[in-house]
């Protein structure tokens, strides 16, 4: 599978050349590289290096930072459910094992028809609508286990369609 | 300068002194994990805790962190500090696998003593332990991950230090992790240091590994054989086999770091091919009968032929002991031909340098406080490695630095690069000190018109040159160009590498004498007919192989002293099997005229490994162990001489008799080595053909060049750095390659004056167009191409037309 | 809502529409970008410093530190390269209120911005944003659009001569990020580790230059200050030395769990019982983190203390981002101290050892405390975590992470004992 499309990556080219310090586009390069590819493989981590004229192993120090960056395959679609403190006063454990009942997996795994992949985050910042979930990078909230199966439903839909 | 008081002791600091470092004066360990002399402080351990009491800021601080300043009182022993740092070590031993037992750190960790010395000594934490899983980083470190403490010093050394760009930090919280983004071996030529700088043992010796308990190792402090530099180390021996090789403080010299050719380069000591025996006539005999085997030769030869038909040939590899008492020898029979180095070019080198280098010598340490460093025709990567590193420390600093060279430079840091001819490079050295600038593109005399003046303006500017593009002519003009770049109220430093780590003092010993052209004349001529070779290989190491080998030939007796196979030892009549440097003491002069000694760590013998055949040592019982023949060639020498034979004695009398080497009494006790102050003579002026010869259209000028692996014969003899060794390669310019239908990785056959031979091709766009490079490999295929004998012309043709 | 919203001035939430974000016509109608005007055209830099530095500004990040004195640090009138740098990270539990700002009027952030960068002659900008935050990233890119089209940034912005340029940076996770020097290093790319100060970012900060960092909520308060003027400011919180709005994140088990622009100063029992609704289900109140997962908690018998930075300070706690989480009577405080734990050890970046390597002993200690396995020696240890990781970590995540666990040990040492006597949770249901 394309890594990132021709376009885009004439976009970091370019604008790596233009700017004084490229390598602060690592963080946006990598983002593109995980939402064209679904996550970032060996060889993204050499591509953002070349698109910016980085070291690999500075592309690598930062990519196995940060979370939200997934140096391992995922599901189409990733949801966080936050175990934070907010949501943990309003039931998040519960919403969490619910998930994971209904999903079929534990926290770390992928459904087997490959669309969800489940992990815990920290606080959203959804913590008035606590407990949370993000699914991509949309955060649902207040959740039940019937808001929960509306949503899956949803997503499933719009991954399928 | 600051005074402050630390645990009730004054000391008084340099401005910019951090309290760890004053405490260390006063000889007081404060634990710490990240912070290194080298490294500087990080800050993150933690460990360092100490309470400031008096000062601008208070209460408990990381000694590491704050710059000593007037009147500031410290206590190291406050209870809450005392407290903090149990607690340090105990976090940072929460997640250790306990494998001390098993693990190849034992004796030397300072994990071990750092925590003992936090006062941490029982585990209360009883929770689950994160583990890593280990990556291969190569034949020359292992990495086991789990002892890991997260002191970030070796990504410090690997990346900030040493300039590598293949090894990183991964992740965050507790999941820290070193290593390479995809396994496979560092690339960095000095990648051994983080296994020094490494507190603990996750990173240990690959070579060096279940050989042996640390605390079981003979050692003793030892300086480098592998280049001129004379960089300070720690061999480490056991079972008589040299295990392992760690680099030894000097701050001069090497600080705290060594390349891998001189730490993975000591194969050589256990080498099966190693001279174990005594020979005269391809018979192997005792030290008696060979000794009387060599006073009936050398008598012969003079009562047949006269005084003077024996000649004497020293070494750039022997020790300073052997090579006085050649000379000595030499004089004892009447012998007015004695050369010190082999390579007629290296001799004229090393005498220039002997002879002007001055108050205007540089040491690596001296490099790292350099401004400006222009380097012409040089290649520190293969002619003195931890020069590289020195450079690398002064761009760190904020120098500059220049290079000119045809060759794309291989420095660990930015540089700025002119890429000119080896003709050109001379017109430069020339023209820079004249300052008139003729014979240049107008955007190349700019260039070169602003080098001058950033020269002259520069606070301590050094240049450095290397001989085997340079020649001795080119030798001869960079110092010229040194004076000329001094004024009197700020002299220009030069550091020129040397071939081997001896060779200042073949170049001082020399004494205005013949060099060997002269003495392959004599040969030729009739006049000498014995030879005496002191750990030398002429036949290889003469550039021109065919001449020696003519010459050698005609001589009626060859007597050759030396530890390793050669061509010379193969052609010998009679070969005295000498040890190699960490089988005995000796000295070395470094090619800034600082004078080493070095200890012996282990005695000569065939290892353990190979007599007990894989075995634990063999149950036979014998008084001396197998293979435990050679002997120091100075010892051997003295004994000829009828000399002492003990090193304290010998070097009495040595320093009584030559007094330029006073030195040698004491020089066992220099923590930094004595520069020796005295003033070679300088070799007599030759006719400049630094042209080379044009030649037949579509040739190429083919220079062969040094490189890292290939370089010096002892790290030749060492399987351990055979993946650093490249199958032979040309380099040269893009467009040369084109216009012979070649591209990068094709194969070629190189035919020259010396034949044909199977190259691959590299090419580059920055190499201008006309030259090409062959790296030298002593002992392969390119062994006949030596450098510094000027350029060779070769026609290049791709293999697929052969064909 | 609560029936005394009425009685509280609506400054920064007072063009919010729930669900809707105000774009740049609907910002102006209610006096958008006249501050901007005023100051390019009226004030010069060192002015609108100064005014900064009367209204009594103090930094809604977390810190309050004082934002007129921080500028008056800066380098403002030195030639060369400068960032202003506006910190959108929030990711400490309990704080969401500079998402609902950026939801609700972003328009706001970038006047702030772009006046600071003007005071502070900083002609780039950026605002780092937190990857769950693409829905406030999305309307940042458009009012930075939206502002540029208008002219209020670019080159020579109103004909003062000043440029201006903001860059909106999208993170990838991460709550260290939050802290200054850290952010700085994951806007150049690098491994946001936090850096060692001295030197602070406003002598060597972005990429070497000086630089200011500052929260969304005190960089969206500047229009407002040079609108109005300082004396308003300071005239708007309860408290005498309180100065100012404060945006709050009620969360945990209220009645209302959303975000609410108060005065600084308000009792927080006001807070909980009036605006929160009061506690979930008429359950009691037991304690709460008054701002923040980093603030030591509050208890019942603290509920009249005005939510100010220094009165705050005056019983245990502090102020922070003002996300006040309440506990209800039937939470464990140390399930919430671990939880919160929890949070920090997996939250370290990993450099120094008390916070990489001492959070997760803190965390294995309560986890035993909670699951009724642990004796006295486990507490008494716990405290002496507790002694030696604060104030001794190389940045302030690992010191934050010790504000629960001071309030757990300060206020709640019988129910750690409980746990002990009675070999389990005493708080959950057999
Ligand atoms: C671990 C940690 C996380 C932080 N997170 C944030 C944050 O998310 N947003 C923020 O504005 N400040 C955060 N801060 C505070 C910042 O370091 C800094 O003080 C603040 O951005 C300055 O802005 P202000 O003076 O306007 O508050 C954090 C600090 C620490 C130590
Ligand atoms: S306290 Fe130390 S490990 Fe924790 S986040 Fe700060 S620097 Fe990193
Ligand atoms: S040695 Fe000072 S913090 Fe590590």
């Amino acid at each position: 599978m394309e890594l990132l499309p021709e376009n885009q990556q004439e976009f970091f080219r370019s604008k790596a050349a233009a700017i004084a310090h490229p390598r602060e586009l690592v963080i946006d390069a990598l983002r593109a590289v995980q939402s064209h590819h679904g996550w970032v493989p060996d060889e993204g981590v050499t591509l953002v290096a070349a698109l910016l004229g980085i070291l690999p192993i500075e592309v690598e120090e930062v990519a196995t930072f940060y979370d939200k960056i997934f140096r391992r395959p995922v599901g189409k679609r990733v949801i966080h459910v936050c175990d934070s403190i907010c949501c943990w006063t309003r039931e998040g454990e519960a919403i969490f094992t619910y998930l994971q009942e209904k999903l079929g997996i534990a926290p770390g795994e992928t459904t087997t028809d490959g669309v969800f992949t489940l992990l815990p985050t920290c606080c959203l910042g959804a913590c008035g609508d606590a407990p949370a979930m993000m699914i991509g990078l949309t955060t649902y909230g207040p959740l039940t286990p019937q808001r929960i199966d509306e949503i899956l439903a949803q997503v499933r839909a719009e991954v399928s369609a | 300068m600051p005074t402050l008081t630390i645990d009730n002791q004054p000391v008084t600091v340099a401005e910019g002194t951090t309290i760890i470092q004053a405490a260390e004066r006063l000889g007081l360990v404060i634990p710490h994990f990240c912070y290194h002399e080298a490294l500087g402080a990080a800050g993150s351990c933690r460990l360092c805790a100490v309470r400031i009491e008096k000062g601008p800021l208070k209460g408990i601080q990381m000694a590491c962190m704050i710059p000593a300043q007037d009147g500031m009182v410290v206590t190291t022993l406050d209870p809450e500090a005392v407290e903090f740092r149990a607690h340090v070590a105990e976090w940072a031993m929460t997640d250790h696998p306990h494998d001390c037992p098993v693990c190849d750190e034992g004796g030397e960790c300072q994990l071990q003593e750092m925590t003992i010395a936090a006062g941490h000594g029982t585990r209360r934490f009883r929770g689950l332990k994160r583990t890593y899983p280990n990556q291969d980083l190569g034949p020359f470190i292992v990495q086991e991950m789990n002892r890991c403490i997260q002191c970030y010093r070796c990504v410090r050394t690997y990346r900030d230090y040493c300039g590598g760009t293949d090894y990183g930090t991964f992740g965050s919280r507790n999941r820290v992790a070193y290593g390479r983004v995809t396994a496979g071996r560092l690339a960095s030529p000095f990648s051994g240091n983080i296994i020094d700088l490494c507190p603990t043992g996750v990173l240990t010796d690959k070579t060096f590994r279940f050989k042996c308990r640390s605390w079981d190792l003979q050692e003793a402090p030892s300086v480098c054989p592998h280049c001129s530099l004379g960089c300070n180390t720690l061999p480490g021996a056991r079972y008589r086999e040299l295990l392992r090789v760690k680099a030894r403080v000097n701050r001069a010299v090497n600080g705290f770091f060594i390349c891998d050719r001189g730490r993975f380069g000591h194969g050589y000591q256990n080498h099966p091919q190693r001279l174990r025996e005594p020979h005269v006539d391809g018979e192997s005999v005792s030290w008696n009968d060979a000794l009387a085997a060599v006073h009936e030769r050398i008598s012969q030869t003079t009562e047949h032929h006269g005084h003077g038909t024996v000649a004497f040939l020293g070494s750039r590899r022997a020790t300073l002991e052997a090579n006085l008492l050649l000379g000595q020898w030499a004089a004892a029979t009447g012998c007015t031909r004695t050369v010190y180095e082999c390579h007629p070019e290296f001799d004229r080198i090393a005498r220039t340098v002997a002879a002007r280098l001055g108050d205007q010598r540089r040491s690596p340490g001296d490099i790292q406080r350099s401004d400006f460093i222009l380097l012409i025709g040089a290649e520190p990567l293969a002619e003195a490695p931890v020069l590289a590193l020195a450079i690398r420390q002064a761009k760190r600093n904020g120098a500059r630095i220049v290079i000119l060279d045809p060759r794309p430079p291989q420095l660990p840091c930015a540089f700025e690069h002119l890429p000119l001819t080896p003709e050109q490079l001379q017109l430069a050295l020339e023209q820079l000190a004249t300052k008139k600038f003729k014979g240049w593109t107008r955007d190349e005399s700019t260039t070169l018109r602003n080098l001058g003046k950033d020269l002259t303006a520069a606070q301590n500017p050094v240049i450095i040159g290397a001989g085997a593009l340079l020649g001795a002519a080119g030798i001869e003009r960079l110092f010229d160009l040194v004076d000329a770049s001094s004024p009197a109220a700020r002299p220009c430093g030069v550091l020129v590498p040397l071939a081997g780590p001896n060779s200042y003092a073949a170049g001082l010993l020399s004494n205005g004498g013949p060099d060997f052209d002269d003495l392959l004349d004599a040969i030729l001529n009739g006049m000498v007919k014995t030879l005496v070779c002191l750990e030398t290989d002429p036949f290889e190491d003469y550039p021109q192989h065919g001449r020696a080998q003519s010459a050698l030939a005609q001589l009626e007796s060859l007597i050759v002293l030396d530890a390793l196979p050669t061509q010379t030892t193969r052609h010998a009549d009679i070969v005295l099997p000498t040890t190699v440097p960490v089988e005995s003491d000796g000295c070395y002069i470094n090619h800034e005229g600082r004078l080493q000694a070095f200890a012996k760590v282990l005695d000569p013998g065939l290892s353990v490994a190979v007599t007990g055949g894989g075995d634990h040592p063999p149950r036979i019982f014998e008084q001396s162990a197998p293979g435990n023949l050679p002997r120091p060639a100075w010892a051997i020498l003295a004994e000829i001489l009828k000399l002492p034979t003990e090193t304290a004695a010998l070097r009495q009398q040595l320093a009584r008799t030559d007094n330029r080497f006073a030195a040698l009494t004491q020089i066992h006790r220099a923590a930094e080595g004595e520069i020796v102050t005295a003033i070679g003579i300088p070799p007599r002026p030759q006719d400049d053909d630094g042209a080379v010869e044009s030649s037949v259209p579509g040739s190429l000028q083919l220079w062969p060049i040094d490189t890292f692996g290939g370089a010096d014969i002892f790290s030749t003899y060492s399987v351990h750095l055979d993946p650093l060794r490249d199958e032979p390669y040309i380099l040269l310019a893009d467009e040369d390659a084109k216009q012979r239908g070649l591209t990068d990785g094709a194969g070629a056959v190189l035919t020259s004056e010396l034949g044909h031979l199977k190259v691959r091709v590299r090419c580059t766009a920055t190499i201008p167009a006309g030259i090409a490079f062959l790296p030298h490999l002593l002992r392969g295929a390119t062994a006949g191409f030596v450098p510094g004998g000027g350029a060779l012309s070769c026609t290049l043709k791709s293999v697929e037309g052969e064909a | 809502m609560s029936p005394r919203m009425s009685e509280y001035p609506q400054v920064l939430f007072k063009n919010r529409v729930p669900g809707e974000t105000v774009l740049i016509d609907g910002y102006r109608t209610t006096g958008g970008y006249t501050a901007l005007e005023k100051a390019f055209k009226e004030l010069d830099p060192a002015t609108i410093r100064d005014q900064v530095k009367r209204a009594n500004l103090r930094g809604r990040g977390g810190a309050g530190f004082p934002t007129g004195i921080k500028w008056s640090f800066f380098p403002a009138d030195q030639p060369g390269e400068k960032y202003l740098v506006c910190n959108c990270d929030e990711m400490e539990p309990g704080t969401y209120k500079d998402r609902e700002l950026l939801k609700a009027d972003p328009h706001q952030l970038i006047e702030g911005v772009i006046i600071a960068a003007f005071a502070l002659q900083t002609p780039v900008a950026y605002i780092f944003i937190r990857y769950a935050f693409e829905d406030c990233a999305a309307n940042l890119d458009r009012a930075v659009a939206e502002a540029a089209a208008a002219g209020y940034l670019g080159k020579n912005i109103l004909g003062s001569g000043f440029d201006c340029e903001i860059h909106v940076h999208r993170s990838a996770g991460r709550y260290i990020l939050g802290e200054e020097t850290a952010l700085l290093n994951g806007l150049e790319g690098k491994r946001p580790n936090p850096r060692s100060k001295p030197p602070f970012p406003a002598v060597r900060g972005l990429f070497g230059q000086p630089t200011t960092v500052n929260n969304v909520e005190t960089l969206a308060n500047v229009p407002h200050i040079i609108n109005h003027g300082a004396e308003w400011f300071k005239g708007l919180a309860r408290t005498l030395e309180g100065a100012g709005t404060k945006l709050f994140g009620l969360s945990g088990h209220l009645e209302r769990t959303a975000c609410f622009e108060l005065p600084v100063g308000i009792l927080l029992r006001e807070v909980v019982e009036e605006v929160g609704g009061g506690v979930r289900g008429g359950r009691t109140f037991k304690a709460c983190l008054p701002g923040g997962a980093s603030t030591p908690y509050l208890t019942a018998a603290q509920l009249d203390t005005p939510l100010d930075f220094e009165p705050l300070e005056a019983v245990g706690s502090r102020f922070g981002t003002a996300g006040v989480t309440v506990f209800d009577d039937t939470t464990c405080m140390v399930a919430a101290t671990l939880n919160l734990i929890r949070f920090f050890a997996r939250e370290s970046c990993g450099w120094c050892t008390p916070c990489r390597d001492g959070l997760p002993v803190v965390a294995w200690l309560l986890d035993k405390i909670e699951a009724g396995k642990a004796t006295f020696d486990d507490i008494d240890m716990l405290k002496d975590q507790f002694r030696n990781i604060s104030g001794r970590s190389f940045c302030a995540l690992a010191e934050g992470a010790m504000g629960p666990v001071a309030g757990l040990l300060n206020h709640f040492e019988q129910e750690l004992a409980d746990h002990v006597i009675k070999g389990r949770c005493p708080l959950k249901k057999k």
